[in-house]
């Protein structure tokens, strides 16, 4: 797997699939922007659920913009209503500074709803007219970045999907591709051995920081807050560490790059080839939008029987889990835990299926339904509260 | 026989590989698949969870993997689950209102 097919951008990416981005900006817009997806094959809404207003919700639209920048996006719409201070062209200038095409409506401004969606299907026309003129390359596999994410785990998770995930990330790091993990509240505990994989003593500092400031985040002294599902408990996992030790393994084994800050004032990506970590949430829905936003054309998922799927970076799922792995998952990693199958073996199928999807084979359930494009954002205000740093 | 897997000698947990009963002998096994011994099952465990191979004390800790993953709040005899009801985090504790959750819907015995 030295190189894979896929569509050429202007800014020099190269993305699996060929979709366009319809932007609501506010969430006032998102039933204009659902009306011009559903007439347009191809499209993919996301939307600011939260407010219209800018000020303190910069990081969740730090990872909508860099999210329409992914490699699989090959241009975007974008929509406000108009009365907030999140513009269409606060959202669009980046993009369009990509050498995407992008064009911009504001519901009040073109006298309301109905003639929004009108012109938005008008507008979006052009973009479709682009994106199907984009040429296909066959790009070499540095271009890859693979998001890794765990959801759903059980005891089979540490044991079979994620080691095997771990196998396959570190043979693809070999070839030259790039990876990124995150969920750092799921690798508390995990700090020796993750720092001793750090490239520099800057990055192994930077490991403890991270870590830590999520700790922070999620261990508020009287709080009733879930660190671990319901489920994760009930399929065998006791402690966050006993969940963080299957975690870590699908990170493989290779030196850790960097580990890439997602805030409100910087989105880091990776800069050269090899192994990451990162600020990706642990939250499902919000993950896959943090990997789209760092710029992975796809993403291995390790699960039971969940369908997690998302609809701009295509989702391959492995399970180990003989009681609950479905029609839904991509690889069967339940020999593993039967004790008849080996990590190499699935490592193995997990790289050919990987070859499949990068060179534009549907996954199992690609077209069918998808996780909710969620933006997650740390608050602000809590972070001054907690003494996390904004840096 | 049902099979419980050690990863690492240090371990004083297996894991279940299939569900089993109370009363149920199991056969504990290595990351190999070497056979190392028989084990009487005190309570019903579930497919994945961890039955103790040697008793433990209150603070002891909870080795799976060869890593400290947790400590005992009880005693914890052989033979005998070892999950919420009995463990706890080194760090970040559970919920206590999802603990409950969890030995309600495992239906776990509780002493």
């Amino acid at each position: 797997m030295q190189t894979f097919r896929g569509y050429q951008r202007e800014d020099g990416s190269v993305g699996i699939r060929n979709l366009i981005m319809v932007i609501a900006a506010d969430e006032c817009a998102e039933g204009i922007a659902r009306a011009i997806s559903e007439k347009t094959p191809g499209t993919v809404v996301v939307t600011n659920y939260n407010t219209c207003m800018y000020g303190g919700n910069e990081e969740m639209i730090g990872t909508m913009i860099n999210a329409a920048t992914n490699p699989n996006i090959a241009g975007a719409l974008v929509i406000n209503m108009g009365c907030g201070s999140i513009t269409p062209d606060l959202v669009a200038g980046p993009i369009r500074a990509t050498g995407r095409p992008v064009e911009t409506l504001t519901c009040i401004k073109e006298s309301g709803t109905v003639s929004t969606i009108r012109e938005g299907l008008k507008r979006i026309a052009k973009i479709v007219e682009h994106a199907d003129a984009t040429p296909m390359v066959n790009a070499p596999i540095s271009k890859l970045l693979v998001g890794i994410k765990c959801g759903g785990s059980d005891t089979s998770s540490g044991i079979a999907s994620n080691p095997s995930v771990g196998l396959a990330a570190d043979k693809l790091i070999d070839m030259g591709a790039s990876a990124v993990a995150g969920e750092l509240l799921e690798l508390l505990g995990c700090e020796h051995i993750l720092k001793e994989r750090a490239v520099t003593l800057e990055v192994s500092e930077k490991i403890d920081q991270l870590i830590s400031d999520e700790e922070k985040r999620w261990h508020v002294e009287g709080t009733q807050v879930e660190t671990m599902s319901v489920g994760n408990s009930i399929g065998g996992l006791t402690t966050i560490e006993e969940k963080s030790l299957g975690a870590l393994a699908k990170t493989g084994s290779k030196p850790i790059q960097d580990i890439l800050r997602i805030n409100a004032t910087k989105l880091e990506k990776p800069e050269a080839p090899g192994m990451y970590l990162s600020e990706t949430t642990m939250l499902c829905g919000g993950s896959a939008m943090h990997f789209a936003a760092l710029g992975c054309q796809v993403i291995l998922w390790t699960t039971g029987g969940a369908g997690f799927n998302n609809p701009i970076v295509p989702v391959i799922r492995v399970s180990g889990n003989s009681q609950l792995i479905n029609e839904d998952i991509d690889i069967d990693a339940t020999g593993i835990m039967r004790g008849e199958d080996s990590l190499e073996k699935v490592s193995e199928q997990i790289l050919k299926t990987l070859e499949g999807v990068i060179n534009g084979e549907k996954t199992a359930i690609e077209d069918f339904g998808y996780a909710y494009c969620s933006l997650i954002q740390k608050d602000q205000r809590v972070e001054r509260l907690l003494s996390i740093p904004a840096e | 026989m049902i099979k419980a897997l050690r990863l690492n000698a240090a371990d004083n947990v297996a894991t279940l590989l299939e569900n089993a009963s109370k009363g149920e002998t199991v056969l504990v096994i290595s990351e190999q698949n070497e056979s190392l011994g028989e084990l009487e099952l005190l309570q019903a465990i579930p497919f994945g969870n961890k039955v103790a191979l040697r008793p433990m004390k209150p603070e002891d800790q909870l080795i799976k993997g060869g890593v400290a993953v947790g400590k005992a709040i009880k005693p914890v005899p052989q033979g005998q689950l070892a999950h919420v009801q009995n463990i706890r985090s080194l760090n970040l504790d559970i919920p206590e209102v999802m603990i409950n959750e969890i030995i309600t819907q495992m239906e776990i015995e509780v002493d």
